[in-house]
């Protein structure tokens, strides 16, 4: 994954979207081919996903949302 | 040249028609070893962002609509063409034919679990010689590890509306898990009401949900 595009999802990040990147990119059955998405750059985009995760909560507190 | 770009794996032809794919690429099914594969031809697959992100699982969620089951493929997935699609998927075929079974008439509710400090975990010595002792607390972490026993007292009031569940620890302050729950169509709401009359049980843990989401979470093991 190019760094911009990491920034882009992750600066612009909302609930849903911090949802969407969890699901689409970490998750979803692996089938062996050409992936465009290097291993360790999912690895690197999934710690970050789970920092800001922490750093919502602890802004907005109890979170109740649908996508 | 185009390449096959893989969206998901369907229990059968969608109701409504394929569409086009994230990439304005008219999809296409392709029937391999017993199983549906909706696809793309594309020349570059997408680039990752919150736009593609959102097209791809709007692009699912309308053919989910109309199909009984589907196991969303990992974005980015590419192989160079259907020959290599079947080679790809034949080998996992029964695995692949379980999960759909699996996650048929199905959606994916996900839960995230916060507190301020992660449980303090305390077990008694294997005992043995120091091989013993490593392997134990090997297996022990890695029973940890998808253990979450903060939502107890939610699991009791789900019962019935939770088909499957996978959980992942993080305990990372305060996010200390991630479940995911995979319940019948229509029940997601009676699934948000039993979350919210749980909260006060499940202190000090506080609980965020989000959801219905295609089943992604549920596919993993056909890897």
């Amino acid at each position: 994954m190019k760094p911009r595009a990491a920034a882009e999802i992750l600066e612009t990040a909302d609930d849903s979207l911090l949802d969407l990147v969890d699901n689409l990119l970490t998750r979803g059955v692996v089938v062996s081919g050409e992936v465009v998405l290097g291993l360790a750059g999912v690895d690197l985009i999934y710690l970050r996903l789970q920092a800001i995760l922490c750093a919502a909560d602890r802004v907005s507190g109890e979170r109740h949302r649908r996508p | 040249m185009t390449r096959v770009y893989l969206y998901a794996l369907l229990s059968g032809p969608p109701a409504c028609e394929a569409g086009v794919g994230v990439c304005a690429e008219p999809l296409r099914l392709v029937a391999v070893a017993g199983l549906v594969a909706l696809v793309g031809d594309v020349a570059e697959p997408p680039t990752p962002s919150a736009l593609t992100l959102r097209a791809q699982d709007t692009v699912l969620r309308r053919l989910a609509a109309g199909i009984d089951a589907i196991l969303p493929v990992r974005f980015g997935t590419l192989v160079a063409n259907d020959a290599a699609l079947a080679e790809a998927l034949a080998p996992r075929r029964p695995q692949l034919a379980r999960a759909l079974g699996r996650v048929a008439g199905c959606e994916q509710m996900t839960l995230r679990v916060w507190g301020e400090a992660a449980p303090a975990v305390s077990f008694e010595s294997a005992g043995g010689g120091p091989g013993t002792r490593y392997l134990d607390a090997r297996r022990r972490a890695h029973e940890r590890a998808r253990s979450v026993p903060e939502l107890d007292p939610l699991r009791r009031r789900l019962g019935g509306l939770v088909r499957e569940e996978r959980a992942e620890r993080h305990d990372r302050p305060p996010l200390l898990a991630t479940v995911q729950h995979l319940v019948e169509r229509g029940a997601c709401g009676r699934y948000v009401e039993e979350v919210d009359s749980a909260r006060a049980a499940l202190a000090p843990w506080r609980v965020s949900v989000s959801g219905p989401w295609l089943p992604y979470a549920f596919g993993e093991e056909a890897a």
